[in-house]
């Protein structure tokens, strides 16, 4: 077919299309997080003490880094959704603040001096069990997120599935610190650590396949 | 070659493999290169966009004048940077591209930026494909000329010009293997033009009386 055939053919009875919003994707992703939020919530899985530790350092440390880390990468992934974006930048800043959330956890607070060893204070039983509750609250979103994609246009079809991932982990781990009863930020950095990285591995596999621009 | 004694001189043409486009782009002259989108807003300001959102409203002129001009562009942009067979697939893949995700263009925003993002992903999509296309090996026993006969002949015009003088046989090969006139081969042998025709005579007719003499000469 010749070109002057397919441009024929692509603009013959074209349709209207509705534009791509921003800001309405983002408004649907906060909304389904919100309302997973609510879900556990309404179930009562909030952790008993949230009104004393909400005004805690640790708490504050905990709840604003995964928000701050939630946001920003929800925000790189939707706009990685478009051809003139690329997320490379976005994904370095969200590793330096990964980083700088780990490292500020680990001076905010030296955990519980009654712990022992480092074994007792991961408590991998414990830790196995929100890692997986991490990831079964991110797939919603990262499955949001990946209907978003193959709506959009993205270029980097990789690195906008490892930001989709970042997001989707962060926003898991952000709803499950409101049930997370442990206050060791060891155990938080190592477990959640993990369950994001996961989340993003996933990402990053799924996401991108069958991908066509 | 003019100076050597190549009887029958054999031109392989070593077949390089050709690799007619950049994988990355000529800085100096190419308004369409990878850092573009300066380029192109300045060659196409604003007309395109207002093209593009008009497309997106239905407007099935404007897409159509935009797709054709696209094209265009796209046809230069990807004749620098692919091997021709190359250029009309990734043209039209563009195109579609645009077609699909035509939703996704913003009009707040300049076009040329979303254009050679996905121009520019096409790019690579058929770098890739190239990477992937599989090459076929030649089998064993396709046919190819027979130079055995060469071969020969110049193996036996090389023994029979042996037999001559050295300055008849140097004369003989200019003049009537390689082709050189009377002058040049003169000039090449620094003999007169008169002895250079001597020579010439008196060889072939030494080659012939030697031709006619053996048996053996095929």
């Amino acid at each position: 077919m010749s070109n002057d055939a397919l441009i024929l053919e692509l603009s013959a009875g074209l349709a209207p299309v509705r534009r791509r919003s921003v800001t309405r994707e983002v408004a649907m992703l906060i909304g389904l997080g919100l309302t997973e939020l609510a879900l556990i919530l309404g179930l009562g899985l909030m952790r008993p003490d949230m009104g004393q530790m909400i005004g805690s350092p640790y708490m504050f440390w905990k709840l604003g880094s995964l928000a701050v880390l939630a946001i920003i990468s929800f925000v790189i992934a939707v706009r990685s959704f478009s051809p003139a974006f690329s997320p490379r930048k976005g994904l370095a800043l969200v590793v330096v603040l990964a980083v700088a959330a780990i490292v500020t956890g680990l001076l905010i607070d030296p955990g519980p001096a009654n712990q022992p060893t480092l074994l007792d204070r991961l408590s991998p039983v414990e830790g196995l069990l929100c890692a997986a509750s991490i990831i079964v609250l991110s797939v919603p979103v990262m499955a949001l997120l990946a209907v978003l994609m193959r709506r959009g246009a993205p270029t980097h079809p990789e690195r906008s599935a490892l930001a989709s991932g970042l997001a989707a982990g962060t926003c898991g781990a952000l709803i499950f610190a409101f049930c997370c009863r442990v206050n060791d930020p060891l155990y938080i950095v190592f477990w959640y650590f993990t369950a994001c990285g996961a989340v993003t591995i996933a990402a990053r596999w799924i996401m991108p396949r069958r991908f066509q621009l | 070659m003019r100076g050597d004694f190549p009887l029958i001189r054999y031109e392989y043409e070593i077949m390089r493999p050709r690799f007619p486009f950049r994988l990355k782009p000529d800085v100096s002259q190419d308004t369409t290169r990878l850092s573009p989108n300066r380029a192109l807003s300045e060659a196409f300001p604003d007309e395109w966009a207002g093209l593009m959102a008009a497309a997106q409203d239905g407007h099935g002129g404007a897409y159509r004048r935009l797709l054709s001009e696209v094209a265009n562009w796209s046809q230069r942009y990807f004749q620098r940077r692919l091997p021709l067979g190359d250029v009309d697939d990734a043209v039209q893949e563009t195109l579609l591209a645009i077609h699909r995700r035509r939703h996704t263009y913003d009009p707040r925003y300049p076009f040329a930026p979303w254009l050679a993002a996905i121009a520019r992903r096409k790019w690579i999509d058929q770098l890739r494909s190239l990477g992937r296309r599989p090459t076929e090996e030649l089998p064993e026993h396709l046919s190819v000329g027979d130079h055995e006969v060469s071969i020969m002949s110049a193996s036996v015009l090389a023994s029979l010009l042996e037999e001559l003088r050295p300055a008849q046989a140097q004369v003989i090969a200019l003049v009537k293997l390689q082709g050189y006139s009377l002058e040049e081969a003169s000039q090449e042998t620094g003999l007169s033009l008169s002895a250079v025709k001597m020579n010439i005579h008196r060889g072939l007719a030494r080659l012939t009386a030697f031709i006619e003499n053996t048996d053996d000469v095929e």
